[in-house]
């Protein structure tokens, strides 16, 4: 189903979801920098420039609490964290790449042990996505299989039209009992056309051949070659809308304290290093290969899905230009050259 | 005793620490009773899982469920003061409380090891997930063929369990061999002398319809492997148990992956196999 | 346009450096060179280590190398393979960096190959890399220089061209605003700074002080500073890093430039240079020190602190 929402009636909808006590969380200034965070009304909305921080925060916050608890002698009582206490929310301006990693987050977020704090945030909100009409050259959603109007993830996704309005699709029912509740706000859709698209310039992985070979490559000089200059950090980690490691944690007095989950990252050395002083990952390539790895083949492997949508964030922000849809990239080109029978070299 | 509902999964139980063995100068065996009733009778698990143990204030760490299922009513962990946490459980006393999440990850077969002989292996502080199979074992007895214990440790001081190894060595139904590396015994020691592997070669348990277990530091598995392969035993007659570093659990906070394998619930027990397929990343 | 500044000299700097590191490898000079080469977005550039002559062709300069490659000397980055001399492309704001470590026993001036650039000036983070240089969009830090002819180093491109006079600072504008301001709204503005810090640790690792084996905030026993990206622990780092900076931060400004959150972090930096300057007169970076002023006492040091 498509409709048409022309710009003031966008705005509207927001302040009209507002003022009836939905919480609404878009791109908006935050110290200086976009981010993600509830709006007070619809005008603090930045939508010309991607979040610094993906929505991913919006399910998975960079920390919250699990729990408190209280000592009193011998005894300890513990404080559950209600999780149907959260919020019904709609997230807006949510770009595919950013929309796109939610479902594939559900996977880890519910296979086996339910996380109630991730998916009960996930039935409370309601996406509406955007497409892209901008693109930089760290962007790369078509190298991974999406696209600037991928409507993965929204529930309603706005395509921006030449008037300033735009085709609104809507997406699953969460999406049809959001237009059904403000239908007097959307209208047939006109004659506007939409603006053209991005167009990301990385040419498109072979997502399958890449993963194959990542499957006999665990060992290889590429590790080394990349990451060597890796300094460490958790800063592509944290602005990932995928990457999902986090820390549990107790903060608090003798007395009384919260535990904690709080967004961690592979590539810090402390991740994975045993209080006995032995650590599985001890030099920074084997932690750089762990994220790609579990980006492009152990989140496959697990749950059928690639865990990177092209944002870019990371290839922007990394201190030291490591540039993921360059490895990948390279990757590409190794796996292309494989023999399928998997006789494959790397001179 | 999984549980699925759409409860909070990251909230530990409370228990009581109800007895407190010191097993060498710094690793602790603490009794454990669940504060809820309900829970106490109905706590129940496989040998080989493990769980996360809360000293609140610290945080969690990660042991496996030291005492057999057999055993109802109660669990012990067993673990050696090294970090933060372990540091804090080690403050507790008894009457005093602390939390419990589990149990987590698969377990032993045992059933497929019905009617057939058992060689445990085990290496220092390593003998608790191995201990919990033993008695669970020992508490069904006939079902199994020989049962053969190679334990050993730096030093007699190093060696856990010390009253139980003493009760196995005075079961005529187990066969106890027990070692401290040169160097560490003193004059009254009555077991051998020499490295694990090197005792488990002299000992020569047939491989003949016996599954090893094997639980120990790394280096102690990299020299047994070998030698129970010489006694002619196949990858897939080989167990032991991995223990990476964990926060949940419960397969998502990432970091305890060997390659694509989660140690805490495609693990923490693996046969040889399996552990040879893996990356080294372990 | 008027305030486009000439780096037409990087072309000749970049062919120089090539053409010196190629000799210095060939020679057996050093056992590898830290220098930039050019990454796949236009106009980017990052780190490289290379150990043959044969790769000294990848080399390049351009307004875009901004990172300060000495963190790559220090004891941190342990993976970095060392053995011998190793020869280090610098900036005069890098170089800084380094006469600190030398002053800290880090590093030993004998077991370096110094390659310093007649330095114009780098861009802001903020813009991407491909832009041409201008006075709008030179990192902050460069608009201050006073360091744009590195001394000392064992190679030097010449180049004829005069270079570029220092700007007025940013820096100094904005703490004299800070300065102007209440507590409660100085703390307002860094509370609001510091709320979106998520520790991901970049301004640590990327800092060629922020050397210690093991950070303060890596160690649980006890837990100094709280680890969750929360108030309390994001303030409670951020000052921790300025003050085991204070007397050590030569200026390379490589934490704020990293920082994906964009907190003005070398604001707190130059606040505690400026403090340094005016107790004890010193200035970080200019001479290999055995003590700087805050590990060391005199009695002619200012105590009026002291109640």
């Amino acid at each position: 189903m498509q409709k048409y929402l022309s710009r003031h009636n966008f705005y509207t909808l927001l302040d009209t979801l507002i003022s009836g006590g939905i919480r609404v969380v878009a791109p908006r200034m935050t110290a200086g920098i976009p981010l993600y965070g509830p709006l007070g009304e619809s005008v603090e909305m930045v939508l010309d420039q991607l979040p610094r921080r993906s929505a991913k925060e919006a399910f998975f916050p960079v920390c919250e609490d699990i729990m408190s608890y209280e000592k009193e002698g011998q005894q300890v009582r513990l404080t559950d964290v209600e999780p149907a206490s959260f919020p019904e929310t709609v997230l807006v301006g949510v770009r595919p790449c950013d929309a796109a990693a939610i479902p594939v987050l559900d996977g880890v977020f519910s296979w086996d042990y339910k996380d109630e704090f991730f998916l009960e945030r996930r039935r409370k909100t309601t996406v509406i996505g955007l497409a892209c009409t901008s693109a930089d050259d760290a962007c790369f959603c078509t190298a991974v299989g999406l696209s600037p109007a991928d409507t993965r993830g929204s529930d309603l996704f706005l395509t921006p039209l030449a008037d300033g309005g735009y085709l609104c699709d809507v997406c699953s029912d969460k999406g049809e009992a959001l237009v059904a509740d403000t239908i007097n706000l959307f209208s047939e859709p006109g004659s506007s056309t939409p603006l053209p698209l991005a167009a990301p310039s990385v040419p498109a992985f072979d997502l399958k051949k890449v993963k194959g070979w990542l499957d006999g490559h665990f060992e290889d000089p590429l590790w080394d070659g990349t990451a060597l200059r890796c300094v460490g950090c958790g800063a592509c980690a944290f602005v990932c809308p995928a990457c999902h490691c986090f820390d549990i944690v107790d903060e608090g007095t003798e007395k009384s304290g919260k535990r904690r989950k709080s967004w961690d990252a592979c590539g810090f050395w402390k991740f994975t290093h045993h209080a006995s002083g032995h650590n599985p990952r001890d030099k920074q390539p084997k932690r750089y290969r762990n994220r790609i790895m579990h980006k492009f083949k152990y989140y496959d492997d697990k749950f059928g899905q690639t865990l990177c949508t092209g944002c870019g964030r990371c290839v922007r922000i990394c201190p030291v230009g490591i540039d993921i849809a360059a490895i990948v990239t390279e990757i590409n080109g190794m796996a292309i050259e494989c023999t399928p029978a998997g006789g494959e070299t790397r001179s | 005793m999984c549980d699925h509902t759409n409860r909070n999964i990251y909230l530990p139980h409370l228990v009581t620490v109800t007895d407190i063995i010191d097993e060498t100068p710094d690793v602790r065996t603490l009794r454990l009773v669940f504060q809820d009733e309900q829970l106490r009778g109905n706590f129940s698990f496989r040998a080989g899982q493990f769980a996360e143990y809360s000293a609140f204030g610290a945080g969690e760490s990660t042991f496996c469920i030291a005492s057999s299922p057999t055993r109802s009513g109660y669990i012990e962990c067993c673990f050696r003061s090294v970090g933060r946490v372990t540091e804090e459980l080690r403050r507790l006393e008894v009457g005093d409380t602390m939390g419990v999440r589990g149990p987590y990850g698969n377990s032993f077969p045992l059933e497929q090891f019905y009617g057939k002989n058992l060689v445990f292996v085990a290496g220092g502080i390593a003998l608790p997930p191995l201990r919990t199979l033993i008695w669970n074992c020992l508490d069904l007895r006939d079902r199994f063929g020989d049962i053969t214990i190679v334990y050993g440790a730096r030093t007699e001081a190093d060696l856990v369990y010390k009253r139980e190894l003493a009760e196995w060595q005075e079961r005529a139904d187990v066969r106890l061999v027990k070692t401290v590396d040169p160097g560490g015994s003193s004059p009254s020691w009555d077991g051998q002398v020499g490295f694990v592997p090197t005792v488990l070669g002299e000992a020569a348990p047939a491989a003949e319809n016996s599954i090893a277990l094997v639980c120990g530091p790394p280096v102690m598995i990299k020299f047994t492997l070998p030698v129970l392969e010489n006694l002619g035993f196949s990858d897939d007659q080989v167990y032991t148990t991995l223990e990476n570093r964990m926060k949940c659990g419960l397969g998502k906070c990432g970091r305890c992956n060997v390659g694509n394998v989660y140690v805490c619930k495609d693990g923490p027990v693996f046969t040889a196999r399996q552990v040879k397929g893996m990356p080294m990343e372990f | 346009m008027i305030n486009t500044i000439d780096i037409s000299h990087y072309g000749t700097v970049a062919e120089s450096i090539r053409i010196e590191a190629a000799r210095i490898l060939g020679e057996g000079l050093v056992t590898a060179v830290v220098a930039y080469t050019a990454g796949r977005r236009a106009g980017s550039v990052q780190p490289a280590i290379i150990t043959s002559a044969a790769e000294a062709e990848r080399l390049t300069f351009t307004a875009a190398s901004v990172n300060n490659l000495a963190v790559y000397l220090t004891k941190a980055k342990k993976d970095i393979p060392r053995s011998g001399r190793i020869g280090i492309v610098v900036k005069g704001c890098d170089l800084k960096a380094l006469v600190g470590l030398m002053g800290e026993s880090q590093l030993q001036r004998e077991q370096l190959y110094l390659i310093g650039i007649p330095c114009a000036g780098v861009l802001a983070s903020t813009v991407r890399p491909a832009e041409p240089l201008t006075a709008g969009n030179l990192a902050p830090k460069c608009r201050e220089c006073d360091a744009q002819l590195p001394e000392g180093c064992d190679y030097v491109p010449e180049i004829d061209l005069p270079l570029p006079t220092p700007l007025e600072s940013t820096y100094a504008a904005e703490i004299a605003r800070l300065e102007g301001l209440t507590p409660a709204e100085r703390w307002a503005y860094w509370k609001e700074q510091f709320a979106k810090c998520i520790k991901c640790y970049a301004c640590r690792q990327v800092c060629p002080f922020c050397f210690c084996e093991q950070c303060l905030c890596d160690r649980n026993k006890p837990q100094m500073v709280d680890t969750t990206p929360r108030p309390a622990g994001n303030t409670a780092w951020h000052i921790v890093r300025a003050m085991h900076l204070a007397g050590r931060c030569a200026g390379c400004a490589e934490c704020e430039r990293v920082c994906p959150m964009d907190i003005p972090l070398n604001l707190l930096n130059r606040k505690m240079a400026k403090e340094l300057k005016e107790l004890f007169d010193y200035e970080a970076g200019f001479a290999v020190n055995e003590k700087g002023p805050l590990t060391m006492f005199m009695e002619k040091d200012d105590q009026s602190f002291i109640k």
